[in-house]
C-alpha cells in the first residue's frame, strides 16, 4: 500500500480528472458501458485519497489484478483489442488504473496523455456539428490540465488555467486552420480501418412489415440534394435505393447477384443535374433519381436493376453529381432470367392472394386493364393509410388485403408486387425515399430517413419497366406535403411540431444547412476537395515545393502575428506626461549645451542653468519648483501636470 | 553517468566561450538564450505524431483539426517559454557563506522593466551534480524586481568561485525549457566543517571582569523580545519598527563569566585543515553559550567578542586561512 503525495495539488488534480471524465462521457456512444462506473469510481477514490491525504491507494498485487481483470473483459465484450471501440474502452479502463497508482507528476501527465487520446477517438467516431462544442471545451480543458500540471506542485487556479488555455488555443488556432487546408491529406488509408458494428439507421436490403415504418419515426437527415438549374416535381421526386427481387411470402429481400444483362434505355423528358450529400450509410449503393444516366461517380457501377453500386458502404459522408431522367423506355424485351426472377412466386403463401390476382387478371383485357382493376381495389375497397397497422401472421398478404386493409407504403408495395407477379407480369419492389424538404437557406432539397417509401415497378412489354406507386392511390396526400403527419399512429414528435411553427421551421432550417455545410465543407474535405482548393487557387499542378511554400509562408505570417499580438507588453512602458514634459525641458536646454546630470536634483540643475544663462533664471527655477511639486509632493492632479506640460512648451530661449 | 557529465562541462564550457564572461548589469538578449524541448514535449510530439497519423488514416477532419490546434498550442508555448526570459536584466548575484560540505544560498537580483510578467523562473548552480535539490520556481511581476534563490554545493574551505548560474523556465506548458547561462563573478567563502575531537575549553577569565566595573555601557545585546506595556522607550527598537516589524525590546545581558581566546596553535595535530575544523567547532560551541570569544591565527588576531557579525568575521578569517 502506499499513500498519495502532494506532487499535484488538488485543483491540478480536479482538472486532471475532469479532462479524463469528460474524455469519457465524449466516448459514450461507442464504448462498453460496464467501463463508466469504473472510471467514476477510479476518479471518486483518487480525489478522495488526495482530499483526506491518508488515505491510501491499491498496492502493486491489486492493481496488476484489475489491470487483467478489466483487460480480459473489453476482450470478452468487443472479441478485439482492435478497432476504436474496443480501443476507447480499453483506454478508459487502463486511465482508471493509472489514476489508482500516479504519484509522480509524470504519471499525471501521461494521464493528461490519455485524455487526449480520448478526444480524439471520439472525434474520429463522431462528427456531427452539435459536438463541436463539446469537444472544444473538452480541448481547453486538456490544455488547461497541462497548464496546470507544468506548474505542479505549485497550484494554479482552475479559472486562470482555462482562461489561459483558451487564449493559447486561440492563438493556435489560425495555424490549425492553415494546416487544416493546405497540410497533404491522403487519398485513402495506411492500413484497413476494422469495420465499426455501429447499427446505421438507413434503408436496408429486406422489407418486412413494420421496416419502413421505424424508418418514417425518425428525423434524421438522409441526404441533401442541390439541383443545378429545375428540379423535378414532387410526385417525380423518387430517389431509388434497393431494388428487392425475392419474397419468401412476408418479406422483401435483395439479390446477393444479379448477372444478367443491363437493357438499353431510351431517356425522354427533361434531364435533371444535382449533387447529393450522402450521410454516411449501411448499405454499399448510392440513391439516385429515378434513373441516371451518363457519368457516373467513381467507384460506382450501374447495375442490371439500375442501382448505384459501391464497392463498400459510405462509411463517411459522401457527395456526388449525377444527371437523371424520370422518363425512359426499354428498347429490348426482358430478359428470361430476370423474367423468371420477377415473376417468381413463394409456393403456398397467401392462396387468397394469388387467387384474387388470377380473378382480376381473367377479368381484365390486359396488363394495362389488370394493373388498373388492382389499383382500383385499392382505391375503392376500403383500405386506409397508417404507420401502425395490427400484427399480420403467417399469410401476411392474405390478411391485409382481406382482413386489416389498413397499412403503410411497405404493404402497399409488398401486396401490390405480389397481385402483378400472380397475374403474370414481372414486379419487383424499391425502396428509396420520396419527396424531400426545400430549404431555402440553404438552396438544397432535405431528404430524411422520414421520407423512406416503398413502391413497385413492373413490366409492361412495348414499355418497359413503369414506376407505379400503389400508396399514391390509397393516400394520394402522401406525396403532395408533409402529409405524414397529418396520418393516424404517426408519431408526433417533437422535431415535427416544431417544424410546424413558421419561425421555428426557419431556424430549423438554418441549422440544417449549417449541417450541410459543416458535412461538406469541414468534414467532407477530403483529399479530392483539397485538390479541387489547390485547383481554385491556381496551384493547380501542386509540387510538393509549391505546398511547402504556400506552407512556411503562411507559417511566417502566423509566427509574426503571435508575437504581434504579444509585443506591445514585452516592451518598457511609455513615460507619464510628467515625465514627457519634463524630458522635453531637459532635452531643449541640452541643445545649449546645459545637460542635467544623473546625479543631479531639479532644483540643482535650475541653479547651474541660472547660473550659466541668467536670462533663463526665473523660469527655470520656477519650473524646476513646479517640477519637484508635482512629482515628489502630494499626489498631482492631470489638470496641474497640463499645466506644466504647457508652461514648458511656453518656455521662450533667448539667444545669446 | 560519467560521460554526462562529460558532456555537460564540455557544452558548459562552449558556451562560456561564446558569450564570454559576464558582469551585471546583464541584459537576457536573444544571444544569450536557448530553447530546447524537455522529455516531457518529446512525449508530447510523439502523442501528436501518433495522432496524426490516425487521423489521416481514418480521413478525419476533426482529428486533424485537434492535431493541428495542439500543435499550434506547443509552438505558442514554445515562443513563450522564450519570451519569459527575454529582456530580463540580472542587477546582482551574491553567494552567501557554507560550510564546507553543507549547501549554501545564491542569490540573484532580477529585474523586470517590461509589462510582462514573468512566470516560473528557476535558478541553478549550472553544471553541478546537485542530485535531489528542489529547485523552486519564482515569479517576477511587470515592472518589479525579485531575488531568485538557489543553493550551492560547497566543496572545499576557501574561496570558491561559482562557475556559471543557469536560469530557465520551462513554463507555460513544461514542453519547452529556455535557458541562459551565467558567467558572473560570483565567489562563494567556504568555511571548514565545524567538527572537532576537542570539547569547549574552560573560558579563561577577563582581565577586567570585576562586578563593580558593570555598567549599562558594558551590557551586551543579546536579544529581541515583543514588547511589553512598562519597557523603557529606550530600549524599543526603533530601527525595526520604522522598516514595519513588529514593537521590540533589545533585551541586553550583563556579561558573564570569561572569555575564550582560541589560538590556531593550541590545537593539535598536524594537519591543518582538521585543526581549522577544531576552532570552527570551538566558535560554534562559544557563541551558541554566549560565551566571548577571539582569534588568533598566526600573526592575524581577533578581539574577544559576541555575535553574528562577529561569528562571520571569525569563521571568514579561518576560511581564507591559506593552506
Amino acid at each position: 500500500m502506499k499513500r498519495p503525495d502532494a506532487a499535484v495539488p488538488l485543483t491540478t488534480l480536479r482538472l486532471l480528472l475532469g479532462a479524463y471524465l469528460a474524455g469519457t462521457v465524449l466516448n459514450l456512444h461507442h464504448i462498453a458501458l460496464w467501463v463508466v462506473p469504473v472510471a467514476a469510481i477510479a476518479a471518486a477514490w483518487r480525489w478522495r485519497a488526495a482530499r483526506s491525504g491518508g488515505r491510501q491507494l491499491p498496492g502493486r498485487p491489486a492493481r496488476y489484478a484489475t489491470l487483467a481483470l478489466l483487460t480480459l473483459a473489453v476482450l470478452a465484450t468487443f472479441r478485439t483489442l482492435n478497432g476504436l471501440e474496443a480501443g476507447a474502452t480499453l483506454l478508459v479502463a487502463m486511465g482508471a488504473l493509472k489514476l489508482l497508482e500516479a504519484t509522480r507528476i509524470r504519471d499525471f501527465a501521461f494521464l493528461s496523455g490519455a485524455a487526449l487520446f480520448l478526444l480524439l477517438a471520439a472525434c474520429l467516431d463522431a462528427q456531427a456539428l452539435w459536438r463541436l462544442p463539446l469537444y472544444a471545451a473538452d480541448l481547453c480543458l486538456c490544455c488547461a490540465t497541462l497548464l496546470a500540471l507544468a506548474r505542479a506542485p505549485e497550484p494554479l487556479p482552475a479559472r486562470a488555467a482555462l482562461r489561459e488555455a483558451g487564449r493559447l488555443l486561440l492563438l493556435a488556432a489560425p495555424l490549425a486552420l492553415l494546416l487544416f487546408l493546405f497540410f497533404p491529406r491522403l487519398p485513402g488509408s495506411f492500413w484497413a480501418l476494422p469495420d465499426s458494428g455501429d447499427a446505421i439507421t438507413g434503408l436496408s436490403n429486406e422489407l418486412e412489415p413494420g421496416t419502413i415504418a421505424e424508418l418514417t419515426q425518425i428525423d434524421d437527415p438522409a441526404m441533401r440534394v442541390r439541383f443545378a438549374g429545375a428540379a423535378p416535381p414532387r410526385n417525380e421526386r423518387y430517389w431509388r435505393g434497393p431494388v428487392l427481387h425475392d419474397f419468401d411470402g412476408s418479406a422483401w429481400r435483395a439479390r446477393a447477384g444479379l448477372y444478367v444483362p443491363r437493357a438499353a434505355l431510351n431517356y425522354a423528358g427533361p434531364r435533371y443535374t444535382y449533387t447529393v450529400e450522402l450521410e454516411p450509410g449501411a448499405l454499399p449503393l448510392l440513391p439516385a433519381l429515378e434513373l441516371p444516366e451518363g457519368p457516373l461517380p467513381p467507384d460506382a457501377v450501374l447495375t442490371s436493376d439500375y442501382q448505384l453500386a459501391l464497392p463498400r458502404p459510405p462509411r463517411q459522408a459522401l457527395h456526388y453529381t449525377l444527371s437523371s431522367r424520370t422518363q425512359y423506355r426499354s428498347v429490348q424485351p426482358l430478359s428470361l432470367a430476370q423474367r423468371r426472377i420477377d415473376l417468381a412466386l413463394p409456393q403456398g403463401r397467401n392462396p387468397r392472394t394469388l387467387a384474387l390476382a388470377r380473378q382480376l387478371r381473367a377479368a381484365a383485357s390486359d396488363e394495362r386493364g389488370f394493373i388498373e382493376a388492382v389499383l382500383a381495389r385499392f382505391r375503392d375497397a376500403g383500405f386506409a393509410y397508417t404507420l401502425t397497422p395490427q400484427r399480420l401472421g403467417a399469410q401476411p398478404v392474405d390478411e391485409f388485403l382481406f382482413d386489416t386493409r389498413a397499412g403503410f407504403c411497405g404493404h402497399y408495395a409488398s401486396a401490390f408486387a405480389l397481385l402483378m407477379r400472380a397475374g403474370g407480369v414481372p414486379a419487383h419492389v424499391v425502396t428509396g425515399y420520396q419527396g424531400g424538404e426545400w430549404n431555402p437557406i440553404g438552396g438544397y432539397y432535405l431528404v430524411r430517413q422520414s421520407h423512406a417509401h416503398a413502391w413497385t415497378e413492373v413490366w409492361l412489354d412495348g414499355a418497359g419497366w413503369r414506376r407505379i406507386d400503389p400508396t399514391a392511390v390509397v393516400a394520394p396526400a402522401r406525396l403532395e406535403g408533409e402529409s405524414v403527419e397529418l396520418l393516424p399512429g404517426a408519431a408526433r414528435s417533437g422535431g415535427r411540431l416544431l417544424r410546424s411553427l413558421a419561425w421555428i421551421g426557419t431556424v430549423v432550417q438554418g441549422w440544417d444547412a449549417l449541417n450541410a455545410w459543416w458535412l461538406r465543407d469541414v468534414v467532407g474535405f477530403s483529399f479530392d476537395r483539397q485538390t479541387d482548393l489547390f485547383d481554385a487557387l491556381g496551384l493547380g499542378a501542386s509540387t510538393w515545393r509549391t505546398l511547402a511554400g504556400v506552407l512556411a509562408a503562411g507559417g511566417v505570417a502566423w509566427a509574426l502575428v503571435v508575437v504581434w499580438q504579444t509585443r506591445h507588453r514585452a516592451r518598457p512602458p511609455p513615460p507619464d506626461p510628467l515625465s514627457r514634459a519634463w524630458r522635453r525641458l531637459g532635452s531643449r536646454l541640452a541643445r545649449l549645451g546645459l545637460r542635467r546630470r544623473t546625479t543631479e536634483g531639479p532644483l540643482d540643475f535650475a541653479e547651474r542653468v541660472a547660473a550659466a544663462r541668467p536670462a533663463l533664471a526665473h523660469d527655470i527655477r520656477r519650473l524646476a519648483r513646479d517640477y519637484a511639486r508635482l512629482r515628489f509632493g502630494p499626489a498631482a492632479d492631470a489638470a496641474a501636470i497640463a499645466a506644466f506640460g504647457r508652461a514648458v512648451r511656453a518656455l521662450r530661449i533667448p539667444r545669446q | 553517468m560519467n560521460t554526462r557529465r562529460r558532456w555537460r562541462s564540455r557544452v558548459g564550457d562552449w558556451a562560456r566561450q561564446r558569450q564570454g564572461e559576464d558582469a551585471v548589469p546583464l541584459a537576457l538578449v536573444r544571444r544569450r538564450l536557448y530553447v530546447l524541448p524537455t522529455r516531457a514535449g518529446l512525449a508530447f510530439a510523439a502523442l501528436l505524431f501518433i495522432m496524426l497519423l490516425a487521423a489521416l488514416n481514418y480521413t478525419n477532419s476533426l482529428g486533424l483539426l485537434v492535431t493541428f490546434l495542439l500543435g499550434g498550442v506547443a509552438l505558442v508555448a514554445m515562443y513563450e517559454c522564450h519570451r519569459a526570459l527575454h529582456g530580463l536584466r540580472i542587477v546582482a548575484a551574491e553567494a552567501s557563506d557554507a560550510f564546507e560540505g553543507t549547501r549554501g544560498e545564491l542569490r540573484l537580483g532580477v529585474e523586470n522593466v517590461t509589462t510582462l510578467p514573468r512566470q516560473g523562473l528557476m535558478l541553478r548552480a549550472a553544471h553541478a551534480t546537485a542530485a535531489g535539490d528542489a529547485v523552486t520556481r519564482s515569479d517576477v511581476p511587470a515592472r518589479q524586481s525579485a531575488a531568485l534563490r538557489c543553493s550551492y554545493a560547497a566543496h572545499r574551505r576557501g574561496r570558491q568561485p561559482i562557475e556559471a548560474l543557469s536560469l530557465s523556465t520551462n513554463l507555460p506548458l513544461g514542453l519547452f525549457r529556455c535557458w541562459t547561462w551565467l558567467h558572473l563573478p560570483v565567489e562563494a567563502i567556504v568555511y571548514p566543517a565545524p567538527v572537532g575531537p576537542l570539547p569547549l575549553p574552560a573560558p579563561r577569565a577577563r582581565p577586567f571582569a570585576a562586578g563593580a566595573h558593570r555598567s549599562a555601557g558594558e551590557e551586551e545585546w543579546s536579544s529581541l523580545r515583543p514588547y511589553q506595556p512598562g519597557d523603557s522607550p529606550r530600549a524599543v527598537a526603533w530601527k525595526a519598527w520604522a522598516r514595519g516589524a513588529p514593537l521590540l525590546v533589545a533585551r541586553y545581558e550583563a556579561i558573564r563569566g570569561g572569555e575564550h581566546r582560541f589560538d590556531l596553535a593550541d590545537t593539535p595535530g598536524a594537519d591543518l585543515e582538521a585543526r581549522l575544523r577544531q576552532l570552527a567547532a570551538w566558535i560554534l560551541a562559544a557563541e551558541e553559550r554566549g560565551e566571548r570569544y577571539g582569534l588568533r591565527i598566526g600573526n592575524h588576531e581577533i578581539a574577544p567578542a559576541l555575535g553574528t557579525l562577529h561569528r562571520q568575521l571569525c569563521l571568514r578569517a579561518l576560511a581564507l586561512h591559506p593552506a
